[in-house]
């Protein structure tokens, strides 16, 4: 197992539980009201976004792969 | 201090002055993340202009950078805002000793999304030779911007650290804990600008 394989693992492990998790917290939130609960609810869905971006980017399916990667 | 004790004020009581100044601070401190905002969009759309202009991403000489390890550094910083976002919901429960691991956690997850980025730095540095003072604008944007994020980063560790001592001394109370809810929105915002940052720099 090369490093770049565990980085890319790690990433894929990682992107999926904080995808879940930010999604089930904004789920949870998601009736609560006034002005922090808005902001939190607009991280939270960038985070979810942010987490599925380093999944996919650990897939290798965005972002630059150096050859052999 | 106990669970019981986050329950109620410390002068059994409401802090009135807390309750209508409170809106004031979040509103403050939400203009303070709008103008931080403000400062990595111009840095942004700075990089973005200048990268448009050229001819060809990265300048001739210089390796694209590559996404495994900054996936994975990512994952970190992302993950310990899941993390801090819980330890905010334990607060406002009363469940005070999850509250705290949580908040330790996202210190630890914080200080390793910074090691992250210093042995990043270390291989463009030394091993690939890129610098910010002598690769032209894409070393001056690549390390300007996620410099300047990590400082963000390093001082919201800091900010996160006086909260565990400040917790660990009673200083919040469940009726009163505006310092959390400021550092759980800051904390947030350090990781929405590097859901930015790890696109428009590992991404396209």
């Amino acid at each position: 197992m090369n490093a770049q394989l565990i980085e890319r693992l790690g990433a894929v492990i990682g992107g999926v539980v904080v995808a879940v998790v930010a999604f089930y917290a904004l789920y949870k939130d998601w009736q609560a009201t006034g002005i922090e609960n808005q902001v939190f609810k607009l991280m939270l869905v960038l985070l979810g976004v942010g987490a599925v971006l380093a999944l996919l980017a650990g897939l290798n399916i965005v972002g630059f792969a150096p050859k052999g990667a | 201090m106990s669970v019981a004790a986050i329950g109620a004020d410390a002068h059994d009581g409401v802090d009135q002055l807390y309750v209508e100044t409170r809106e004031l601070r979040l509103q403050g401190f939400l203009l303070f993340l709008i103008s931080d905002c403000v400062l990595f969009s111009s840095f942004i759309f700075a990089y973005l202009y200048l990268r448009n202009s050229g001819q060809g991403w990265p300048p001739p000489g210089i390796q694209r950078l590559d996404v495994a390890f900054a996936a994975w550094n990512s994952v970190v910083l992302f993950g310990s805002g899941a993390t801090m976002h819980y330890a905010l919901e334990n607060f406002k429960h009363g469940n005070f000793m999850k509250y705290m691991w949580f908040l330790l956690a996202t210190i630890v997850l914080g200080a390793g999304f910074l090691g992250g980025q210093a042995y990043e730095y270390n291989h463009l540095i030394f091993g690939e030779h890129v610098t910010w003072w002598g690769s032209g604008i894409f070393g001056a944007s690549f390390f300007t911007l996620t410099g300047m994020h990590g400082l963000h980063v390093f001082f919201g560790v800091c900010y996160l650290s006086v909260l565990v001592l400040q917790s660990a001394a009673g200083v919040y109370t469940k009726g009163k804990f505006f310092g959390i809810t400021a550092g759980t929105l800051y904390w947030h915002f350090v990781d929405v600008i590097w859901v930015v940052l790890f696109s428009i720099f590992y991404l396209i």
